[in-house]
């Protein structure tokens, strides 16, 4: 009773080669990122042709570094969600009102409140709250996380317009902001931060009881119950991570642009949703993991770097992110697990 | 205390039901059953479908409670609150449709939910749960690599993980007699992982007593220290295996003959020369191989064998569920498209389904519009459907069939079970069907409405509708076709002619099928 899935190289690659050859591709193969390192591949190759060079420039990576830590940060709570079999749509709402909120307590031109270090931890637990409501909401109320999330994205983002009546608030000497725009031997923090984040949930995934959960449930929900996984609670959790996720997100975002607005949650969630499906983490839940999402992230900023770079029209750039959303599905759905589904 | 089959040693009491009682709405499903389990032995547990097997299993590991009746472990009487007790008390269950987790590897598989036995500071340690992986996968003879997603590999491997999990949850809530419980394991086996299985089985007898369920009879004589027959929710025998015969066994599952005419044998027909459906070498991968039959107006046939054996498979290839590799079915001369069952409908190929509820009815639909469902073009008036004549039809209909429903506007979903079938079976009436596959028609049926679904089938095959059955048991399997197939694993096995009041007894033909 021996597994068949065995690759066999021999005839196809030199013998001299073909040891080192299987492990690194055995490493590839259990890492399950070895499709997205391709695409990355791919994705430089094309646009170092197209640009002579310049997209593989340091000063053009540097630019995608810093413009994939967010959407990398907001794709690492969000594909948590996913691997349940879940969906979180809550991330412009949540990430609009956790920036106005930033920009009514921080010091602003609007009021007179400064809360300093302290809004760190009240935007975490902001997004914290509204990740906690949905994961009431979809385990107690038994609503799916669909409507769940939708509906909460557009109750905060109203929340957000109406706490800040609309209007956009400057910010005056944010403490983090020389954190948030600095960088270490020409790395952007913004991207240490998102490595930070990405090896604790990987290795939470990994290495502890919590990620096992996940993934049992992501698996087959009603099976991990009868074995005693505590799936409402586990839930929970998840969605309220991924609300933390959002908040910090929100508060970087606000610190980088020195300004606050509900604005400033738009456009968040497709890039996200995006990211998580081309890393690689199946929506139909169970497979993927934080690094997944977040190199998924990194693929999709560098595609979009690229086509900037070599000039596409930017509405034919907005299809072609459409086009690899559906291609990325469609190659990482799990249809086996499709067909049990009526 | 006991002797066994090795003789050699007298074994302890581990496991203890008496006269366990258990009724549904309806249905005894078991009624004062005993059973005793001792120490490192292997019980063959045996009896038809609906004898009570699973309902008794459910009630040993805790998913349901008995309405009366003592269970006892190591002699102490225990209340089980569900599996995860039971487990806990050394009384674990492989279940045919298999409960491990598919995205997870072996490892993750075998300690889930008991990971805290391993963490050191919150963090799970790789190392050591190899190793307790590795000693407990060692006595169930896996070599899989430990990380393998439990989706990749073969049913037996899956099987072993589930044993070995059990064995290692019972040495961790130190038991040390567990029963553990296997439901048809070798069903999805080859052959060689059959002998590899029982091997491995025997070894563990060492350490556990197993309760084995199969239909097949041999293996259960070949590999078990003792056999339960169950029938009708009630103990037949319990004997040592030494001196079993399979005849004697089949005979004790199916046990008495039945006298009255409860299928209306005096109202088959000859079946027509003409044949309404012809199927010529039809087959699908890995369920059946090609087969060929037909059957003739008013004809019923009836198709006999395990799950697995292949039939419902035919069916839904026939049905245009499935789409076969090769092969063809006509209908009235003309060659039926493969695969859409909408093909199949128009060249009047019906379906009863087994799940009525979810596939053979639109429950939240009216009586009169499921009725008139087929046949909405005859309805119409100047091209727009007439509320008339469509009452006119369904009223017609409920009387013809004796549906019991308030008012043809009355939702389906209100029904009782008989009433529904008959809703599905009339609903084919209505239409032109020639040729009408029934799944298990009487399931979930009480008795009257059984006898009124017989009438209605007699009538369709008066009608001079071909018809394929498959039956809850084989004494209705006997009493209402007028031929029977028996197929077994993939291939027709055998061809019995079934002539009214001449008909061949369950005991002649169950080992065709087992």
């Amino acid at each position: 009773m021996r597994n068949e899935v065995t690759l066999n190289l021999r005839g196809q690659v030199p013998s001299w080669l073909a040891s080192p050859f299987k492990t690194l591709q055995q490493w590839l193969r259990a890492s399950g990122i070895s499709g997205q390192l391709l695409c990355l591949l791919l994705v430089a190759v094309v646009f170092t042709a197209g640009t002579q060079g310049k997209f593989l420039s340091w000063a053009n990576i540097q630019v995608i570094l810093n413009l994939a830590a967010i959407p990398a940060i907001i794709a690492i709570g969000l594909h948590q969600v996913v691997v349940l079999g879940g969906i979180d749509l809550s991330v412009e709402g949540v990430v609009a009102l956790c920036v106005v909120v930033v920009g009514l307590l921080a010091h602003n031109q609007f009021n007179s409140n400064n809360v300093g270090i302290w809004i760190v931890p009240i935007t975490l637990a902001l997004g914290g709250a509204a990740g906690l409501v949905n994961g009431l909401l979809n385990t107690k109320l038994k609503i799916p996380s669909f409507i769940t999330t939708l509906g909460m994205s557009w109750v905060l983002w109203g929340l957000a317009v109406f706490v800040s009546r609309g209007q956009t608030i400057p910010l005056v000497d944010n403490p983090l902001s020389g954190l948030i725009n600095g960088s270490v031997l020409g790395v952007p923090n913004l991207a240490l931060v998102a490595l930070a984040l990405l090896t604790a949930v990987q290795l939470a995934q990994d290495r502890t009881r919590f990620g096992r959960y996940l993934y049992a449930i992501g698996g087959d929900e009603v099976l991990s119950g009868q074995a005693g996984v505590k799936v409402d609670r586990t839930k929970i959790i998840v969605f309220t991570i991924a609300g933390m996720f959002y908040g910090l997100s929100a508060l970087f975002l606000a610190v980088k642009l020195n300004s606050a607005q509900a604005i400033t949650g738009n456009n968040l969630l497709f890039p996200a949703i995006t990211a998580v499906a081309v890393g690689g983490v199946a929506l139909t839940g169970g497979i993927g993991g934080a690094k997944n999402a977040a190199l998924g992230a990194l693929i999709v900023t560098a595609l979009n770097d690229g086509l900037i770079l070599v000039d596409v029209n930017p509405y034919a750039q907005e299809a072609v992110n459409g086009v690899v959303l559906v291609i990325a599905v469609a190659l990482t759905i799990d249809r086996k697990k499709l067909g049990f589904i009526k | 205390m006991q002797e066994t089959k090795n003789g050699s040693s007298t074994k302890e009491l581990v496991l203890e039901l008496r006269r366990i009682t258990k009724s549904y709405p309806g249905v005894i499903a078991l009624d004062g059953v005993n059973l005793a389990i001792y120490g490192n032995e292997i019980v063959g547990l045996v009896g038809e479908n609906g004898a009570g097997k699973s309902t008794l299993m459910k009630i040993l590991i805790g998913n349901v409670q008995p309405d009366q009746g003592s269970y006892q472990i190591n002699g102490q009487a225990v209340r089980l609150r569900d599996p995860a007790h039971a487990i806990r008390l050394g009384v674990g269950m492989v279940f045919q449709e298999g409960s491990l987790i598919p995205n997870l590897s072996i490892m993750e598989n075998l300690f889930l939910c008991h990971e805290t036995e391993f963490e050191r500071f919150g963090v799970l340690p790789k190392k050591a749960m190899r190793e307790a992986a590795r000693t407990a996968l060692a006595t169930v003879k896996v070599v899989e690599d430990l990380d393998t997603p439990v989706a990749d590999t073969s049913p037996a491997v899956r099987q072993m993980v589930e044993i070995a999990r059990l064995l290692w949850l019972s040495r961790l809530y130190h038991q040390k007699n567990p029963v553990l419980i296997l439901d048809e394991p070798t069903t999805v086996l080859t052959e060689q992982e059959r002998e590899t299985l029982f091997s491995i089985l025997h070894e563990i007898t060492k350490q556990a007593s197993i309760i084995l369920i199969s239909h097949r009879l041999q293996e259960i004589v070949e590999n078990s220290d003792r056999i339960v027959v169950l029938k009708d929710g009630k103990n037949v025998t319990d004997f040592s295996s030494e001196n079993a015969s399979i005849p004697e066994i089949e005979h004790l599952m199916v046990g008495h003959t039945f006298s009255a005419d409860r299928y209306r044998e005096n109202e088959q027909i000859e079946p027509g020369k003409e044949a309404v459906i012809k199927v010529e070498n039809l087959s699908k991968k890995q369920k059946f191989e090609p087969i060929s039959f037909t059957v003739g107006a008013g004809e019923i046939l009836s198709l006999v064998g395990l799950v697995g054996s292949g039939k419902e498979a035919l069916c839904r290839c026939i049905t245009g569920l499935e789409k076969p590799d090769s092969g063809s079915v006509t209908v009235g001369g003309k060659r039926v498209t493969a695969g859409f069952p909408s093909e199949a409908v128009r060249s009047g190929v019906g379906h009863v389904p087994v799940d009525r509820r979810n596939d053979g009815l639109a429950l939240g639909m009216t009586v009169a519009d499921n009725l008139n469902l087929l046949v909405l073009d005859q309805l119409k008036t100047a091209q727009l459907m007439s509320p008339i004549r469509e009452k006119r039809n369904a009223l017609d209909w409920i009387k013809e069939c004796r549906i019991k429903t308030p008012s043809p506007s009355t939702l389906c979903a209100n029904l009782s079970g008989g009433n529904q079938q008959k809703v599905v079976i009339a609903k084919w009436l209505t239409s032109q069907v020639r040729f009408l596959v029934l799944d298990h028609p009487t399931r979930g049926v009480d008795v009257g409405a059984k006898e009124e679904i017989y009438r209605l089938i007699r009538k369709l095959a008066s009608d001079g509708v071909g018809m394929i059955v498959m039956c809850d048991t084989l004494e209705e399997d006997i009493g209402l076709c007028s031929r029977m197939l028996i197929m077994k694993d993939g291939r027709l096995v055998r061809e019995i002619g079934c002539p009214p009041f001449r008909k061949p007894s369950p005991s002649e033909i169950i080992g065709s099928i087992v």
